[in-house]
């Protein structure tokens, strides 16, 4: 279905990404305003006789949300305007900027909706548009497969989500959000708890967490880039707003312990177990969604966090908890959106997500490497970049969590601290091989040697992406300043000031003995560079420099070949870990002439997935042999049709008399 | 004293100090492992000469390489400066406390990590990415032992910053006995050995590519880049030692910035160092280099006493 | 008894139950018998120096017997008569397991959680002022899951032996813990049996290796055809 060049594909692109970025740009400013006004925006769209007043309702913890969503939908529309460029020969471009739109649409629409109608409507229309671009490259039968497990997955979650309305509805006698967050608190214990569960598993499968992750690597890659940006930066953490909206809005705060708890165990689930499955990916893309994982389970580790304290009745480290899982939010929407957009244009550039096929593109693309050396660094967690700041501040509101004496705190408090700490080295150890095995080295195949840089609107993009993993980082205080006074409505404490302080150069959680300096820390580290480079001048005069080859063990020249693989990289990992991946290796060599010399080794290597083996497959396979039998009333004749509906009748009239 | 020059004097003092003693506490380690092995051995002050050896040398660059290779070592450098500025050494509170608390020692730490173990996939060279993979394994655990061993010293004192908790253990020494702190005390010194590349983990004297960890990462590296890269890790040595003994035995350091205190801090800073470091090469010299796949098991003891440590805080001590 | 201080004592049962708790742990991640053996003097060593605190601290005097007998037959005699069956057999490493090391080792942390819960519920429920030593409970607990975790886990028969062992040291250490010791008799009795225990079966060590020249239980499960 190759389409000739047309001028109108091209127009559309451009107007349609334009718009796009105009109205997202709008969304940020919208966003803005009410942050700082800290007054909810209020609109009546529809009112109906069955469900009452259909209303747009945006408060500051939508707003944050909102913001997020925006700034990165515009940083993506400028991307999509190189991006989408490749499709122009072979795809309807209207096709694409109207799920573009709508996507963006339904997501500002799920964070603002205040009337389970609306929101459950515009959440259909997300996971739909979703839907149908993942499988925008619909001839590979991968991208139909992700796409319709994705489907499923989500109709699933949706499920929940609706008996978690309905049970609202039957105890508040209305839709409005409104009415849940006044009517919430005062649920008797087993319906709250109910919806607590439906919300869990409702919003967790969006979420992505583990055990319900089974879609998003599968999903994530299929789509294209920019899209695979937009959905694991902010789409799966409309998730996270329903679950905060959930369980501190409509339920808070008197809620009990074992929910801080279940949420905590899930959190450092998916943290931990997310990185370990993204370390042993080698497709770009795919590894970017199995971090997706880890980072919503850092996030829960503050919601976790949160609930728990907040249950225990210490509501100020609830809300510094919450500010830190809050802050992660925006922090992996940046560093995750500017990741996902460099792994789009090395497709863009190689034609290759296999890591392994690539190596040397350093030096044939700079801008996209440095700029994904910023988004590799920042979500390694390390100083003096963004994600620092936020796992700083997880550590700090659990560590602060342990002068409460509570049995349950005790044991959960260490082991999410530990099992963060273990997250944070690992996500380290993962981008240490996924951007030194693309960028670093030799090219390893042709793809890589003939790479190109991409197009400056892309460039750009990445780096206003990268601008903000610096500014997020180095200057938290605007972040905490904004979502001190959201977290301190939520839990009705007041924050003001306690977190930063001196015009946010010092982050301070609670006590005022423990604190960071990010700005001043990323200064010193700057000025202090001069020690080796004026002490080194000192004592050894001016640098001399001398190029030689690569020492290659005595060999005549190094190849690609003798580099270091990724599978390789992360062989001692799999060894650590081996009981959590149990991998299987299957080695095949061909011999010619002599055992010395071999024409090939292939060598094969699997890990499997605990979830899939001991979870999804026992329930399809149940699902498989009960349409079986029930196969076997199927007769194809319209009598006996009949007769089921009449016996189905008569017990329901006998029983429901 | 006028507050900004003395924050200014204090904190260039500490900076000279550990970069004045960083060679010699590396000097003083092979000096004793040479005397274990009826060596005479060169002389202590032996690392200053080959630093300075080592800094007026020419720098040899793979054309493979790209332009983090040639910033990795200043920023390594610079990293462990920072460092050294915000763990007490002879005096606490150190002026610059409140930059930084452990958490980002510990993570700066890994920032010097992260760029030394890219830059061993730069050249395209087989060991560099052996050493890479194997120090970011290494690195997987031993950081996580690292946090839970010095959370534990700082749950005991109310804060993560460094120089309260030395100073509210100084001022308390009944707390430095509690049970929970000599597990996290043994955990920590199973990191110190392995975060500074020391047998039985890895061996800083070794170029087989069996065993090598580090130097593999580092192969590379020649000229006044070694030299910084070198000189760095010394200087993480003596942070590492001085966090060992500063955080579980504070005596003698200084709590005033009277030259009287800071001279008696610094005496006491140096023997405790210096016994430390006897002590490291002691148990360099009396065990054997672990199989590369014995070592996590190794590690996990750290990992686990550490974690236990924590936990006992609640169970026992308190 | 006012020489020492009775915090003072508190705090020395605190260190030694640590000490305890490191060498059962460390007896987890190694894979040397010798290693075992000595670390397993050194728990007895200590689970001795904790019964002397109890007769400092509190006066039970009928505790010093079992203490001084802890230290001389535990720490002192078994292990000698153990390190002589190595000798014999000349088997030195432990090389079977159905868990790794790693695992083990975290699974043991979960053990000492799982412990301390169990230990704080029982102390909850129990009236008044807890004495100090009643702290070092969640240990022994922790101690008796070691010791069948690593009888559970590992193959050979002197391992074995070693697990039932620290299993003992668990069940002394929460007699002096809730008690302060059983009743002296129980003690002597208990101890009798366990060097019986230890005695036969390092005879049955010594035959299995005679038999089928390996001291892996495995092979015993040959004796069936």
């Amino acid at each position: 279905m190759l389409q000739p060049l047309n001028p109108v594909n091209r127009a559309v692109k451009n107007l349609g990404f334009m718009i796009a970025l105009i109205s997202s740009i709008a969304g940020c400013v919208l966003s803005l305003s009410i942050l700082l006004s800290g007054e909810p925006l209020h609109v009546d769209v529809l009112q109906t006789r069955m469900f009452g007043t259909i209303a747009i309702h945006a408060d500051r913890l939508s707003a944050f949300f909102l913001g997020t969503i925006s700034f990165l939908a515009a940083v993506v529309s400028i991307y999509s305007l190189g991006y989408a460029t490749e499709f122009l020969q072979r795809r309807n471009m209207v096709w694409l900027v109207f799920l573009y739109h709508a996507f963006l649409l339904s997501m500002a629409g799920v964070v603002m909706a205040g009337h389970t109608v609306l929101f459950l409507f515009v959440w259909e229309v997300m996971s739909l548009t979703t839907y149908f671009l993942i499988n925008y490259d619909h001839e590979d039968p991968a991208s139909r497969r992700a796409a319709f497990l994705y489907v499923v997955m989500t109709h699933i979650g949706t499920a929940f989500l609706v008996v978690m309305f309905m049970i609202l509805y039957v105890y508040t006698g209305s839709f409005s959000f409104e009415a849940f967050t006044s009517a919430g608190p005062r649920l008797p214990a087993v319906a709250q708890s109910l919806i607590f569960l439906c919300a869990t598993i409702g919003f967790g499968i969006k979420a992505g967490i583990i055990p319900f992750h089974i879609w998003l690597p599968e999903a994530h890659p299929a789509a294209p880039s920019n899209i695979s940006a937009l959905m694991s930066g902010v789409m799966i953490k409309t998730g996270i707003y329903g679950m905060v909206r959930v369980f501190f809005d409509f339920l808070g705060p008197e809620i009990p312990e074992w929910w801080g708890i279940l949420i905590l165990i899930l959190a450092v689930t998916s943290s931990v177990l997310g990185v370990l499955y993204a370390l042993m990916e080698h497709d770009l893309k795919r590894l970017l969604a199995f971090h997706s994982i880890e980072n919503i389970g850092i996030i829960l580790m503050g919601v976790g966090a949160a609930l728990l304290f907040s249950s225990l009745g210490n509501k100020t480290l609830a809300a510094i908890a919450l500010i830190a899982g809050l802050y992660h939010v925006l922090n992996h929407a940046m560093f995750k959106g500017l990741l996902f957009l460099g792994a789009g244009s090395v497709l863009h550039g190689t034609r290759s997500r296999n890591i392994e096929e690539l190596g040397g593109l350093i030096k044939k693309m700079p801008w996209t490497s440095f700029f994904f050396l910023i988004g590799a660094v920042a979500i390694s967690g390390l100083p003096p970049l963004n994600g620092f700041v936020s796992e700083w501040l997880t550590f700090q509101a659990l560590l602060l969590g342990f002068h409460i004496s509570d049995l349950a705190v005790k044991i959960a408090v260490p082991v999410t601290v530990a099992l963060l700490a273990l997250t944070g080295a690992l996500a380290a150890a993962c981008f240490v091989k996924a951007f030194g095995i693309t960028f670093l080295g030799l090219p390893r195949s042709d793809h890589a040697e003939h790479a190109h840089e991409s197009s400056p609107t892309m460039i750009t993009a990445m780096g206003l992406l990268a601008m903000a993993c610096v500014v997020f980082g180095v200057a938290p205080g605007l972040v905490v300043s904004a979502l001190d006074p959201l977290a301190s409505s939520l839990l009705g404490v007041n924050l003001s000031g306690q977190v930063a302080l001196n015009g946010g150069m010092l982050l301070v959680p609670q006590s005022t003995s423990t604190s960071i300096a990010p700005p001043v820390l990323t200064a010193l580290l700057m000025a202090i560079i001069v020690v080796p480079l004026l002490g080194g001048y000192l004592i050894g005069g001016k640098l001399r420099k001398r190029v030689a080859m690569t020492w290659a063990c005595g060999l005549q020249k190094i190849g690609p070949q003798m580099q270091y693989t990724a599978t390789g990289f992360s062989k001692p990992i799999r060894m650590i870990f081996s009981n959590i991946y149990r991998a299987t290796h299957e080695i095949e060599i061909s011999e010619e002439t002599s055992p010395y010399f071999r024409a090939s080794i292939t060598y094969e290597l699997k890990t499997e997935s605990v979830f899939l083996k001991h979870l999804y497959e026992p329930v399809y396979n149940f699902i498989i042999v009960s349409a079986r039998m029930v196969r076997r009333i199927q007769t194809g004749h319209v009598q006996s049709y009949l007769a089921y509906i009449f016996i189905t009748l008569v017990l329901l009239l006998l029983f429901a008399r | 004293m006028n507050n900004v020059f003395g924050v200014i004097v204090i904190s260039s003092f500490q900076l000279l100090l550990v970069l004045a003693s960083a060679p010699l506490i590396s000097g003083i380690i092979k000096k004793t492992k040479a005397r274990f092995q009826r060596r005479r051995g060169a002389s202590v002050v032996q690392p200053y000469f080959d630093l300075a050896k080592l800094l007026r040398k020419e720098v040899v660059v793979s054309p493979v390489a790209s332009w983090l290779f040639r910033i990795t070592p200043y920023l390594v450098f610079a990293s462990t400066l920072v460092i050294a500025l915000l763990v007490p050494t002879v005096v606490t509170p150190v002026p610059l406390h409140w930059i930084g608390d452990i958490i980002t020692v510990i993570y700066l730490f890994a920032l010097g990590r992260f760029f030394v173990a890219l830059v061993g996939l730069d050249t395209g060279s087989a060991f560099g990415g052996l050493g890479s993979s194997r120090e970011m394994s290494v690195a997987s655990i031993i950081e996580p032992a690292m946090m839970l061993a010095i959370f534990t010293a700082a749950v005991t004192a109310g804060s993560t910053n460094l120089s309260i908790i030395v100073a509210r253990l100084s001022s308390t020494p009944v707390a430095m006995l509690n049970p929970a702190h000599l597990l996290a005390f043994s955990g920590l010194f199973i990191v110190t050995i392995a975060e500074t590349g020391r047998v039985p983990v890895d061996n800083p004297a070794t170029h087989l590519e069996l065993t090598m960890i580090h130097e593999a990462m580092i192969l590379e590296y020649s000229g006044r880049y070694l030299a910084l890269i070198e000189w760095a890790s010394q200087m993480k040595l003596v942070v590492f030692l001085a966090l060992l003994s500063n955080m579980f035995f504070p005596v003698g350091i200084a709590t005033t910035w009277s030259p009287w205190a800071l001279l008696v801090g610094s005496a006491a800073f140096f023997c405790k160092i210096i016994v430390l470091a006897v002590i490291v090469a002691v148990v360099e010299s009396t065990n054997a280099k672990l199989r590369l796949f014995r070592v996590p098991e190794f590690l996990m003891v750290a990992f686990i006493l550490s974690f236990l440590a924590l936990i006992l805080f609640f169970i026992i001590g308190a | 008894m006012g020489i020492i201080h009775l915090s003072t004592i508190g705090l020395l049962i605190d260190i030694f139950a640590a000490a305890i708790l490191v060498t059962a742990v460390l007896i987890v991640s190694s894979r040397s018998l010798v290693f075992y053996i000595r670390l397993f003097a050194l728990q007895s060593f200590f689970l001795g120096a904790v019964a002397l605190l109890v007769v400092l601290g509190y006066g039970e005097t009928h505790i010093l017997i079992a203490a001084f007998l802890t230290i001389a037959v535990k720490a002192i005699a078994l292990p000698m008569v153990l390190t002589r069956v190595i000798e014999r057999i000349q088997v030195r490493k432990e090389i079977e397991f159905s868990i790794n090391i790693t695992a083990s080792l975290l699974l043991c942390a979960g053990m000492v959680i799982l412990s301390d819960s169990v230990a704080q519920s029982i102390l909850s429920s129990q009236r008044g002022e807890a004495p100090a030593v009643s702290r070092v409970l969640s240990v022994s607990i922790a101690m008796m899951l070691i010791g069948l975790f690593i009888m559970m886990t590992r193959k050979k028969a002197l391992t074995q032996i070693i697990g039932l062992l620290t299993m003992e040291n668990g069940v002394f250490l929460s007699g002096l813990s809730i008690t302060y010791g059983m009743p002296l008799i129980v003690e002597v009795g208990i101890f009798f049996d366990i060097m019986i225990a230890v005695l036969i079966l390092g005879v049955f060590v010594f035959r299995i290796n005679k038999t089928f020249e390996t001291i892996s239980i495995d092979s015993l499960r040959n004796l069936r055809h």
